[in-house]
């Protein structure tokens, strides 16, 4: 089971998960429209492109942005939570290896103790986003079935892993648990919201290239985010 | 169902419909038969299928519900953090549920996206600076309010607005005619004080073209006095279109698109004609983002520009200053606290922050400016914007919508709010009546020529 | 002369002493009287709401609201509208000055008529637009004489035949002047040219002295001045007093029993003051409210067609 799950289900999901997203960039990408959106995209490449970067790196980095420094605490767990699931599944040794026999290179794999560290803070961060989509008004209003769909497909493969990790004799089960739900969660990331993966960068792009040509760029103007 | 005489589907295109409309009063007929007014869902889905492009369909899709833009809104502010006032509820609970059902809404769903996407969202596009995938919902309900114009489900004063730019150009009854009368009649109440004050009606290739507010025209143009006085003082090479002058689009606030390419199109055929160096436009904020920042695209301009550059009010001033074409009295500079409201309009939507706060620089006693807080970009509407100030339907919610840009000035201390922009002056003045806070409130053109030198040359003799 | 009279009234009872000199005007010289009145004033940006002036009341106007306003007018004055038959009624909305600057424009009266401020009630509609009085700004842009009835010892009327001239020797005194001059020479009556001097300069009061020379200097002025333009006027003196100015020319022409004081309005000064959101009493604002006479402001000499 486990092998079939590393073998080839493995690759079916990586290909879901990337042709997915690809499929889905494209068609963002194509869809956009200079008269529609009414953003001069091609007449000012330069412009668009700085306001593009200036978009992404500023939201990158924690309280880099107006945004962030406003709400410091969904800040802060919100950058927990990213760190964890975007570094432990790339670079938690055993993950290194696991990669390694795939695609036959080595990424850097990060300390235990970091990597232990960052797996609890980032599941503690669920609970919070869990807890803070239950609590805040102004949150519940919007939340759905996704929202929750999506937390749990990317708490379970935390949760089991951790387990994993800790429970020696259950450990067999708990890997099957956590290959699968992880695959589940990439296969499922092109058909929910998880394709912010790849549409958070490109949505930010363009309200960049927006305000980098339109709103204030090409005035010599650099939005203050 | 037969169509009904005020409230349908067709825009106002002729004197008749528009008299008809505004011989309503207060729009009572006009709402009451709104209320049996059927949706065209086919009409609205295949709108929808044609202009809903990849952008607005993953706004809608990709927001993560993190109501992380709850607290940009100032509308959710001051109603005791209504979750019902939460940008992304607002839009999701309109446009949202309209694609999620393919354009199978009914008439009171409309009627209650109306109130939405007009009493409660002034396009200021604030929310779109705080929401991390960058999702801007003052774009899409800018969008929204187009839908609800082509189905009729429109304020009273918007349809009337639009209807005013397809029959006249302008955003009132005013004609051409009465356009360039008006500013003659001004010239030459101040000619006897500036000798030699004139308007220069269509001068081809004059360095400036300048655009008003058709509201100076009618109500108050000793705006136009002042505008002609500075450019007199400043020794530029200016001009008035006979045709085309007029910069703002209540169109835009409508969400009538047709209308506000016409009403563009007249501005851009103008400077066509004229070919000025470069267009300058009267201090409203909404004008210019209709005429310089989003009217080329309305008008099919792949380079996003105007035929020729067009500058805002408060760029040319601060030009004037920067290069001591108008030299300010040191003495005659402003003493009391100060305050600036930066108008969305061309300040989040084009970058003119600094800009303005250079003109204060030469205006305003050192020390003396109060900035307010948030300000700049992140500035607050000043709670009248969108047409939001001119719908009586709408007009408690307005009234309770100054409330943050009250307590924002009020946290200044400022006894003067410098206002370069219509809609915030008139917001402002009428904070003022309904509050009754103690500050005064002016455009810029008045304060400068109260402080600005007249050079010998130009002074009238005794 | 008086071919045609705008009166610009509030409708209320601050102008009923300008509106009896003016139909008391209009009755005498045979002339065209439009009773006009600016019945609200826009608000709310460009929506359709106006306040009434008189009822304070935010209304949408239509023609209906209109025709009432146009009818209620014509009952406040009914009684003096028997008198004059076939005067015209109207109304329209905007900011009161600009309105009736604009009325001026297009009817071309030879006179204006007005009352005085409308008070100093800080809730009056008229104050929110602007700082300055609606009057102040008429007279200041006025194509034609504007005449101000502030006071009802001011209205108690009955003709002209004494004219007050008062002077300061700028070119827009000599457009009031020839206005003066053409008014005495009209009604045929005395036309007494008059120039106070301040005898306090920058809070110092001046030594009688200097005070005595300028006297002098002054009638000598005046003398030369409009001594040779008196045409068609039989009967005239100069004068010069000294003393606070608004109230000497009003001391003045109390003794002159004077109908009428003539005087000019300054440009200038007025428009930085008020730009600047300040009013000073203005010399003429001062005559203005304490003459027992009406006080004609002219402002440039008149346009010809």
């Amino acid at each position: 089971m486990l092998a079939f799950l590393t073998g080839p289900m493995f690759w079916i999901a990586l290909v879901v998960f990337v042709a997915g997203l690809a499929a889905r960039g494209v068609w963002y990408v194509r869809g956009l429209n200079w008269q529609l959106d009414r953003v001069a995209y091609r007449a000012h490449p330069r412009a668009g492109i700085r306001g593009a970067l200036r978009s992404i790196f500023y939201w990158l980095v924690p309280m880099g942005t107006r945004g962030w420094r406003v709400q410091p605490f969904m800040t802060v767990v919100f950058f927990v939570f990213h760190a964890g699931v975007v570094a432990i599944p790339l670079f938690l040794l055993a993950h290194t290896v696991f990669l390694a026999e795939k695609f036959g290179a080595w990424l850097p794999a990060m300390p235990q103790p970091a990597a232990d560290v960052l797996a609890w803070a980032a599941a503690a961060c669920i609970i919070l986003l869990a807890l803070r989509r239950i609590a805040l008004p102004e949150v519940r209003i919007l939340t759905d079935l996704q929202d929750w769909l999506i937390l749990l497909l990317t708490a379970a493969p935390f949760v089991t892993g951790l387990f994993a990790r800790y429970d020696a004799a259950g450990y067999e089960s708990w890997m099957i648990a956590h290959v699968l739900s992880g695959e589940i969660l990439l296969i499922a990331a092109p058909f929910t919201r998880l394709n912010h993966i790849l549409l958070f960068f490109l949505s930010r792009a363009q309200l960049g290239a927006d305000y980098g040509i339109k709103r204030g760029g090409l005035k010599g103007t650099d939005v203050a985010w | 169902m037969a169509e009904m005489s005020l409230c349908n589907r067709r825009p106002v295109n002729d004197e008749e419909t528009l008299k008809a409309l505004l011989s309503d009063t207060g729009g009572k007929e006009y709402y009451k038969q709104m209320e049996s007014l059927d949706v065209d869902t086919d009409l609205l889905w295949s709108t929808i299928s044609k202009t809903m492009n990849s952008r607005l369909k993953t706004w809608l899709s990709l927001c993560a519900h993190c109501g992380m833009c709850a607290d940009s809104c100032f509308l959710y502010r001051i109603s005791d953090r209504d979750p019902t006032q939460v940008p992304a509820y607002k839009i999701q609970s309109t446009l949202g549920e309209i694609v999620k059902r393919k354009g199978k809404v009914d008439n009171a769903f409309m009627r209650r996206a109306m109130e939405y996407a007009w009493a409660r969202c002034t396009c200021c596009n604030r929310c779109g600076l705080y929401c991390p995938h960058g999702i801007d919902m003052g774009v899409m309900f800018s969008y929204l309010r187009g839908l609800l114009y082509q189905q009729g489900f429109v304020p009273w004063e918007m349809k009337i607005g639009a209807g005013m730019h397809r029959v006249y150009q302008a955003q009132m009854d005013v004609t051409d005619e009465d356009f360039v009368e008006t500013f003659k009649w001004m010239v030459e109440e101040y000619e006897e004080d500036y000798p030699g004050l004139a308007v220069p009606v269509d001068k081809q290739g004059a360095d400036i073209l300048y655009t008003v507010n058709a509201r100076e025209v009618k109500h108050y143009p000793e705006d136009l006095a002042e505008a002609a006085i500075l450019f007199h003082l400043a020794g530029a090479d200016w001009t008035v279109a006979s045709k085309g002058w007029e910069l703002t689009s209540l169109a835009m606030f409508a969400g009538d698109w047709e209308a506000c390419r016409l009403q563009v199109q007249s501005v851009y055929d103008a400077m066509e004609r004229l070919r000025p160096r470069r267009m300058v436009g009267t201090e409203c904020g909404h004008a210019h983002r209709a005429t310089v920042v989003e009217g080329p695209y309305w008008a099919g301009r792949e380079d996003g520009l105007t035929p020729v550059p067009s500058i805002h009010y408060v760029e040319w001033l601060a030009e004037a200053l920067r290069e001591g074409k108008l030299k300010i009295d040191p003495k005659k500079r402003l003493k009391v606290p100060v305050t600036l409201q930066d108008s969305c309009n061309y300040v989040r939507n084009h970058g003119l922050r600094d800009i303005v706060r250079e003109i204060l620089s030469y205006i305003v006693e050192p020390g003396c400016f109060r900035d307010m807080d948030p300000s700049k970009e992140h500035n607050y509407c000043c709670g009248g914007g969108g047409g939001f100030n001119g719908i009586g339907l709408y007009r408690a919610e307005r009234n309770k919508a100054l409330i943050t840009k009250r307590d924002q000035i009020l946290n200044t201390g400022a006894e003067l709010v410098v206002a370069p922009c219509h809609n915030c002056w008139d917001a402002i003045r009428d904070m003022v009546e309904e509050y009754h806070i103690p500050v005064k409130w002016s455009f810029l053109k008045p304060l400068v020529i109260s402080m600005v030198e007249i050079p010998d040359h130009l002074k009238p003799k005794e | 002369m008086f071919k045609h009279i705008l009166f610009a009234t509030s409708a209320t009872e601050a102008c009923d002493h300008a509106a009896r000199v003016a139909f008391n005007l209009a009755r005498e010289f045979g002339s065209d009287l439009t009773v006009f009145h600016v019945m609200g004033i826009p608000t709310r940006g460009f929506s359709r709401t106006m306040v009434d002036v008189r009822t304070r009341e935010k209304v949408e106007p239509d023609e209906e609201y209109s025709a009432w306003v146009c009818e209620e007018i014509k009952t406040h004055y009914s009684r003096e509208l028997e008198k004059v038959p076939g005067c015209d009624v109207c109304v329209a909305v905007g900011y009161p000055h600009r309105e009736i600057l604009r009325q001026a424009r297009e009817k071309r009266p030879d006179l204006i008529v007005m009352g005085g401020t409308t008070g100093s009630d800080e809730d009056s509609p008229y104050r929110k637009i602007l700082p300055g009085s609606t009057m102040l700004r008429v007279a200041r842009a006025a194509p034609c004489p504007v005449m101000v009835v502030a006071r009802p010892a001011a209205s108690f009327w009955g003709g002209i035949s004494s004219i007050v001239f008062g002077t300061d020797f700028s070119k827009a005194s000599d457009a009031a002047f020839d206005y003066a001059r053409e008014l005495s020479a009209f009604v045929k009556g005395e036309l007494h040219v008059f120039h106070a001097v301040d005898i306090q300069k920058e809070g110092i009061f001046l030594a009688q002295d200097m005070v005595d020379a300028r006297l002098r200097e002054a009638v000598n002025r005046m003398r030369g001045r409009y001594g040779s333009r008196m045409e068609g006027v039989d009967n005239w003196s100069v004068d010069a007093w000294e003393g606070f100015p608004p109230v000497e020319i009003v001391k003045y022409a109390r003794e002159k029993h004077a109908d009428a004081i003539v005087m000019a309005h300054h440009t200038r000064t007025e428009t930085e003051e008020e730009t600047r959101g300040v009013t000073l009493g203005s010399v003429l604002e001062q005559v203005i409210m304490r003459a027992s006479c009406p006080v004609i402001s002219v402002n440039r000499h008149r346009k010809t067609g």
